[in-house]
Formats: C-alpha cells, structure tokens, sequence
C-alpha cells in the first residue's frame, strides 16, 4: 500500500434484505485529500457514509484506513450529519471540546485546538452560546468545528449545507477549504450540488442509480479559491452534469 | 414604555381576578355562613392558627412537616424511578421485563394503599411516606422512560462515531437530552404527591396540613377546613415557582427556548 492513501474501499456490497444499494464499489482516497461525492438522489449516499463510520455493517467488501479495517475505536472517524447535531446542552465551546474530551486528549492540546477552529469559523466571539441562541448556519458551523477540532483521520460530511441559501454556502466552504489546508484532514464530502463539488473537491466521484456503483472519477485540476465563472470551472462542471444524467 | 403598560395590565386583571374571587366567596358566605365562613373569618382564624400550637405544634410545623414528607418521597421516588427509568427506555430487555408490573400497578391510585400500608408500617412517618412515594414515582419514571425514548438519533449518533462507551453515550447524551423530561416528571410528582400527602395526614396523624383540616372537621370549625386549603394552595404555588427556579438553572439550553 502506499503511504499517501488513507482509505481503500475494496468491493464494498451493501443490501437491505433484497434491496442491493450498493455493488461492488471500490476506491482509494489520498492523505489529505478532500474528495466529493455526487450521484442522483436516493442513490445511497448517506448509507455509503454510515458504512465507512461503522454505524451500519456491510454486507461484504472492505474498507480500510491506513492499511487497517476501519474502527471508530482505533481511527479517528469524524461525521457531519445533514441535520444539526450540536448537543442543545452544551454551549458552543463546550460542543467544540466534545469529541477531544470523549477521546481524553491532554487539556493543553483541547484549548489549543479549539481556540484555533473557532478563530477560524468565527465562533469566538459566542463560545459561551448555547445552539437554539445561533442561526442554523452558525449551529452546523459549530458541528463542523467539533468535527475538524478532532483533526480526524477522515471526515465525513454528508450534505452539511442543505439547508442553507446560496450566499451562505460559499462563505462556509470557503470556511471548511480553509479548515481543511490548517488541519491537513482528509475530508469526504456528500452533495447533491454539483457546482458545490467543483467549488470543493480534488476529485469527484460520481455514483450511479441503485445498486450503485462509481461511474467515473474525476480529477478537478483547478487552483483555490476557486472562481465559478472561471470557464474551466463551468467545463468541469458541465461534465459532471452529463455524467450524473439519468433521465 | 410599552412593557409598562402591558405589565400594568396583567397586574390589572390578576388583582381583578382575585377581586371577583372575594366578592363571590363573600356573597356564598354571606348566604350560608355556617358551612362557608366569609373570607375575613377565614384570615381572622390564620391569626389564630398563627398564634396558638395545635397539638402543641405551631402552624409552620405542621406546614414544615407536610414538606419534609412530600420532599423525603419525592427523593425516594426520583432515587426509584430514574434509574428504572432510563434503563426501561434504553434497553428493551428491561423495559419488557418491568412494563408489564408498573403497568398493572400505576392504575392502583396510592389512597387504595391505605389498608394495606397501616397494617405493613403502622401510621408512623414511613407510612405515609411510604404513601406519597406510591404516588410520586409514577410521573418520575414514566416521564424518563419518554425522555429516554425521544433522545435523537442524530445525537446518539455522534457519540457513536466518536466512540464513546454506552456509559459515557448514557451519562453525557441521553441523561441531559432526556432532563427536560425528567424533570417535568419531577414537577408532576411534587404536585401529585402535595396531594397524597394530606390524605395520608388525614388517616392518623399528629402534624401537617392534612391533619389541621381532619381536626377542623372533627371540630366542625369551618374556617380552619378553609385555611387548611388556602396554605395547600399557596404552599403548592410556592413549591411551582421554586421548581421553575430550578429547572432554569438546571436546563438554561431548554427554559431559553421558552
């Protein structure tokens, strides 16, 4: 195996009873790589995510960090869910030190941690905030920040911007780029968006419909911060489109 | 200036409230002055009540007793149904082992226990004790129970992926996220078990609140039957207020919302 790949998905089968999801699907991300994923709705993305965090088991295949099985106890999984997921009990800095604390990293290093994702994203200013006093945007903000606090081996994001309008979506990638290069992480990112994929992305993977399996991956070969009309940009995306057509 | 104004309103119709509230007791009295003492009787004889032991005990006694009965239950109730409770809503196994008992036994309404109760622990304090943790636990563990259930996903979730074990998952997730509940549970059971506590008082008792109304009874002195359920009232509303306290500072995430 070579050093610069962090996971290997082998052969990874996934069935509900008689309902295959997913079939055969096989790939390998980078060190440090931030990879998108993109496919038609229902397609079984977010069980693709479950799977690599081992909140459900496959059916056969493998999926391996850094030569190992994936293990939530051994590797440092991170998740981002598409619904807020900050505990309403905890402030702001308080969610951010959450999942350091459960894995009772040393205090020096959680406050170190934590006051440079905050910095980041902008929360210092409403550390001692409880999550309903936040806009939505703020809320998911926090939860990422919890995420990349960890500097996890691999996060997973599974359209953590759904629900916000199209400003607000720029700024927070613009965000999570930049909390991506500070922390090093490697990031897997699920989206319907598919401008949101070549905004992020260095590769994208595109699924098909159910079983699903990867249609192609492509290389995104453009510099941040990226320019949406830059006509690179707009080819790529395009591209992307025609690929994910199934109608 | 407007909050003004609109505090100045609820004050308004509060004071009107208990206004009309005198004027109609007045006029019942007025009516039937032997079986409905008019209110300046009733504030005539708390003077009394105040100034003079009954049963050699002073009316803060007997308010102080009926409390420390409602509070020791309460906290047996809590020390019962908030462990059963959560793991009634955690595990199946033990929500399929336990329900079907505490199903049977929540209709039996704790005055039914009366009998029973005088002839296991006499009509001493742990009866009636005893008594109003029948009443109290029921609310408390119920209430943990849904509150257990209702945690979401999402958040167990979290824990999941971050590897917390099921002890830290039930300590740091499900114990706060289910609190709201709990502690609605909690209200419930100091109220029901404010109310358990004067029919136990009134079986056999020497102090509390239950006892100055059966000895009002047995004198026939209306007027004290009447104190005796102003001080529930205003005692219950006192304990209302001193709980929402508490629930504030214990769950700010959820009163704020409020």
């Amino acid at each position: 195996m070579s050093d610069n790949v962090k996971v290997q998905v082998r052969d990874l089968n996934k069935s509900f009873g008689s309902l295959q999801v997913l079939k055969d699907v096989s790939f390998d991300i980078g060190r440090g790589e931030f990879v998108c994923l993109v496919g038609p709705t229902g397609c079984g993305k977010t069980t693709f995510l479950r799977l690599l965090t081992k909140l459900i088991e496959p059916t056969s295949g493998q999926i391996l960090i850094d030569g190992e099985p994936a293990d939530p106890a051994k590797h440092n999984l991170a998740f981002v869910f598409q619904e807020p997921s900050a505990f309403p009990w905890l402030t702001v800095e308080q969610n951010l030190r959450y999942g350091l604390e459960i894995k009772k990293r040393d205090k020096d290093f959680i406050d170190k941690q934590v006051d440079s994702v905050a910095k980041i994203l902008g929360l210092d200013k409403c550390l001692k905030a409880y999550p309903h006093e936040l806009s939505v945007s703020m809320e998911q903000r926090v939860v990422i920040g919890r995420s990349f606090a960890m500097n996890p081996d691999l996060l997973l994001m599974d359209e953590p911007y759904g629900q916000m309008d199209i400003k607000m979506r720029y700024y927070l990638e613009d965000q999570v780029i930049q909390l991506w290069k500070a922390t090093g992480s490697t990031v897997l990112f699920i989206t319907h968006n598919l401008e949101e994929a070549v905004y992020l992305a260095q590769r994208i993977l595109i699924m098909t419909n159910k079983p699903t399996t990867i249609k192609k991956i492509m290389d995104v070969d453009l510099p941040y911060p990226r320019n949406i009309a830059d006509p690179r940009f707009i080819e790529i995306r395009k591209e992307v489109t025609d690929l994910i057509k199934w109608w | 200036m407007n909050q003004t104004k609109e505090i100045l309103k609820t004050i308004g119709f509060t004071m009107l409230s208990i206004g009309l509230f005198l004027v109609l007791w007045t006029f019942l009295a007025v009516r039937n002055p032997d079986f409905l003492p008019s209110p300046l009787i009733c504030i005539e004889k708390l003077g009394q009540m105040m100034g003079r032991p009954i049963s050699r005990v002073s009316l803060g006694g007997h308010i102080l007793s009926s409390l420390r009965r409602v509070l020791l239950a309460v906290f047996f109730a809590t020390l019962i149904g908030l462990p059963l409770g959560l793991a009634m809503g955690w595990s199946r196994k033990v929500n399929a082992f336990v329900a079907p008992i505490f199903e049977f036994l929540r209709p039996i309404p704790p005055i039914a226990w009366i009998p029973l109760v005088i002839l296991w622990f006499g009509v001493g304090e742990v009866s009636k004790v005893f008594l109003v943790t029948l009443g109290a636990y029921v609310p408390i563990l119920m209430n943990t129970v849904t509150g257990v259930k209702m945690v979401p996903p999402v958040l167990l979730n979290v824990g999941r992926i971050y590897k917390a074990s099921n002890v830290q998952i039930l300590r740091e997730i499900v114990l706060p996220a289910a609190l709201p509940a709990i502690f609605a549970g909690v209200k419930t059971a100091v109220s029901s078990g404010w109310m358990i506590v004067l029919a136990a008082e009134m079986m056999a008792s020497r102090s509390g609140v239950g006892f100055l109304i059966n000895r009002g009874m047995e004198a026939y002195d209306v007027a004290m039957i009447i104190v005796g359920m102003c001080i529930i009232g205003v005692v219950g509303y006192l304990i209302s207020i001193v709980l929402t306290f508490l629930e504030r500072r214990l769950c700010p995430w959820k009163t704020n919302l409020e």
